[in-house]
């Protein structure tokens, strides 16, 4: 409870208070005027810049969730298979890339996608054949180069965690399990998985909030790209837009609650479908 | 241990581990919170001083300037000691990007924090800025004499007019010439065309005969309105809050396929001038770029700044025509300043743009880098390039004759159409499709841009 009480401000000051008030313009005509019903709904699914930019990103954290489910649990699970010397000098270099926050690391990026400058780029050159700057952000390549750049910034800091929740393992069990006769690989994907399940389910859930509200990479791009990429090409850039472009604050709230719609019915579907807050086992 | 005792020391480690996330996660947010207002480092509130519109000019005063405008905003404050002036650099709002929508939503908001003064490098920003919600910008008429006024270029007074009133003065005109290497065409051969059909002709030539050198871009954001404009195609023709957007006309058409066959030869690359790839291929000493259609800042700020272009190579000649028509051209940027309807000070906010305007032409390496819009300014700075040793022939005949060419029938809108270029037309001709197949594609992006903005759309 001491905890919380600390917490508490924050989370209404910040999460549940900003909440109310975008509930309340979503559903409200301009300057506090009346009930508006779905109307700000029915305008922003109407209108051309919607459906692509929830296209982008649907697509976008599809790649990027199952990119971070196979290779943050695989590495995980083949560190912990190390020694602890080994293991830890890979956890630090896994870090090593989500040291770099936000904006910074999407600057670094687009340097390293840029063939004129970038130090990979006899790959771009050879292997995807690229020449161009122009040719890296194009809109086909888009939602892969952005799941890249935000599996590299966030997969350090899941590959720790998850490395703790494999430390929570009892050595007795995979112990017992070696003297049943399974081999190495046979305790990681029978033993180690099952019990690390509610941490995969606790960072898809967390992962895919981040995801479905992407703003700082294509807006970054879109600015670097000199405007070659859309400044509405997520969803939440595209609530910017309506907000500071048009003024349009009712419907830039709209598209804010389907994101929190979204979000809540993926994290419900995933906490039903994986007994995350399951008590007992 | 038991199997009881690590389930539960498994949930009491999830749940600290909970706590760790979050309290990371709360101190991420407040970090983006705290820095994200950070552009505006003016700590004093704008036109605190006691003058007023007809008072006298002194107190404090905040502008707001791109990189190019700071040193004229330096010599101001050099100038006026007893102005307390703020100075707030920023992008200039330049390709489209919302800097200022944002700002001045958030202004409107809180009711305070405007600046007395903004630069914007965008020749469209007062449209919007003068009307709803925005409601921004302070009609000039009243704050600068008309006798001044009145030195402005018409074509010029007349982008700066929103319903029959001036809410704005250009910093510079943008009229689009073609630029050339003397040097190169020298060297191989060539004769400077004059027309759209010979520029053309002599890039076929130069694609076969000399490839790698180029006679123009078209990757910028802002190429329709080099190509597009000056040969009057009808994108933006705006009557009210009715916009036409024809595609479909004869002078869009033809471009396009002028230009189509100089585009799939390399002569004509879809590629930003302002790109490291562009730098790489195309400047340096030994630079690959024999024309180059496009407004008049690009032989100080393109060829010398960016590119490096040696000195005694580049000039402009005519803008190009289109076969025996009178001759027409675009422009790209001509910035206006903007003085706030919220300022405090507004006799020292007409006094700054005055002084930018109609005083400020330092000489030497610090000359203003674009086409003075304040024609006295402009014959002074004109006598200045005539006699610049960086170009190898006096650009200045064509650059005068071409500031009242530009073509009136392309208005200014509202919506940023230069973004809807780059996303919809330059990624295609990257893409490796005709400029001609994009040119539907593209009339259709404008129209949804136009209809988003409120306006109705006729083709």
């Amino acid at each position: 409870m001491p905890f919380i009480l600390l917490y508490l401000p924050f989370l209404i000051g910040f999460g549940v208070a900003p909440m109310i008030y975008a509930l309340d313009l979503a559903f409200t005509n301009e300057n506090g005027g009346g009930w508006n019903g779905f109307g700000n709904f029915a305008h922003t699914f109407e209108d051309y810049r919607f459906l692509p930019a929830f296209e982008h990103i649907l697509l976008y954290t599809g790649i990027w969730l199952v990119a971070l489910i196979v290779f943050v649990t695989g590495l995980a699970l083949l560190l912990h298979g190390r020694a602890n010397r080994v293991s830890s000098g890979f956890r630090f270099l896994f870090y090593l890339p989500g040291a770099l926050a936000g904006a910074a690391s999407v600057l670094v990026w687009l340097f390293m996608l840029d063939p004129a400058v970038s130090p990979f780029s006899f790959l771009m050159h050879h292997v995807f054949g690229i020449q161009l700057f122009v040719q890296s952000i194009a809109p086909g390549h888009l939602p892969f180069v952005f799941a890249m750049i935000a599996f590299w910034t966030g997969a350090g800091g899941w590959i720790v965690v998850m490395y703790g929740a494999l430390n929570t393992i009892p050595r007795e069990l995979e112990e017992a399990a070696l003297i049943d006769g399974a081999g190495p690989v046979m305790v990681a994907l029978r033993l180690k998985l099952p019990l690390i399940r509610r941490w995969i389910a606790y960072m898809v859930i967390l992962s895919f909030a981040t995801g479905t509200q992407l703003f700082v990479e294509p807006q970054l791009v879109n600015e670097a790209s000199l405007g070659l990429v859309p400044d509405t090409w997520s969803s939440n850039q595209f609530a910017y837009q309506l907000a500071f472009r048009y003024g349009d604050f009712n419907t830039a709230a709209a598209v804010s609650v389907d994101l929190l719609v979204i979000g809540l019915l993926a994290a419900v579907l995933i906490v039903t479908r994986t007994g995350l807050f399951r008590r007992g086992d | 241990m038991t199997r009881i005792a690590f389930v539960a020391r498994a949930r009491r480690q999830l749940r600290q581990s909970l706590l760790v996330v979050g309290v990371v996660a709360l101190a991420a947010t407040a970090a983006a919170c705290s820095s994200s207002g950070g552009s505006s480092s003016s700590s004093s509130p704008a036109g605190q001083g006691s003058a007023s519109a007809s008072g006298t000019v002194g107190g404090s005063l905040t502008v707001w300037v791109d990189a190019v405008r700071l040193p004229v905003a330096k010599a101001y404050a050099t100038a006026h000691p007893n102005v307390h002036l703020n100075i707030v650099s920023f992008d200039g709002d330049s390709n489209g990007s919302t800097t200022l929508q944002t700002k001045i939503q958030l202004w409107n908001r809180t009711g305070n924090g405007w600046p007395d003064v903004i630069f914007s490098e965008q020749v469209n920003d007062p449209i919007w800025m003068a009307e709803k919600p925005f409601d921004y910008a302070e009609p000039v008429t009243g704050l600068i004499p008309a006798s001044l006024l009145s030195q402005w270029p018409a074509p010029s007074t007349a982008q700066c007019t929103i319903n029959g009133t001036q809410y704005c003065v250009q910093d510079n005109l943008a009229q689009v010439v073609l630029w050339y290497n003397k040097k190169l065409m020298t060297q191989f051969g060539y004769q400077v065309p004059t027309t759209w059909q010979q520029w053309a002709a002599l890039g076929q030539k130069v694609a076969t005969q000399h490839p790698g050198y180029i006679v123009g871009d078209i990757g910028d954001s802002f190429s329709h309105w080099i190509y597009f404009w000056g040969n009057k195609c009808p994108l933006q023709q705006v009557q009210g809050s009715q916009v036409t957007i024809n595609p479909s006309d004869s002078h869009c058409t033809e471009m396009a396929s002028l230009l189509d066959p100089l585009i799939k030869g390399g002569a004509l690359p879809p590629l930003s001038v302002f790109t490291p790839d562009f730098a790489k291929k195309y400047g340096g000493s030994d630079t690959k770029i024999l024309m180059m259609p496009g407004p008049s800042w690009y032989g100080h700020d393109l060829f010398l700044a960016t590119l490096h272009t040696p000195a005694g190579q580049m000039t402009a000649a005519m803008p190009l025509q289109w076969g025996s028509d009178p001759v027409t051209t675009g422009q790209v940027g001509g910035g206006p300043w903007i003085i706030s309807r919220h300022s405090k000070n507004l006799a020292t906010a007409a006094d700054f743009v005055k002084y930018a305007t109609t005083v400020f032409n330092p000489t030497g390496a610090d000359a203003r880098p674009g086409y003075p819009a304040y024609a006295p300014m402009a014959t002074a700075w004109l006598a200045q390039i005539a006699a610049n040793p960086y170009y190898a022939a006096d650009p200045t005949p064509a650059l005068k004759a071409a500031a009242s060419e530009i073509w009136q029938g392309w208005n200014l809108v509202t919506y940023p159409d230069q973004p809807v270029w780059a996303n919809t037309v330059v990624t295609g001709l990257v893409a490796g499709k005709s400029l001609s197949s994009l040119l539907q594609p593209f009339g259709h992006a404008l129209g949804q841009a136009a209809q988003a903005a409120g306006y109705q759309v006729s083709q």
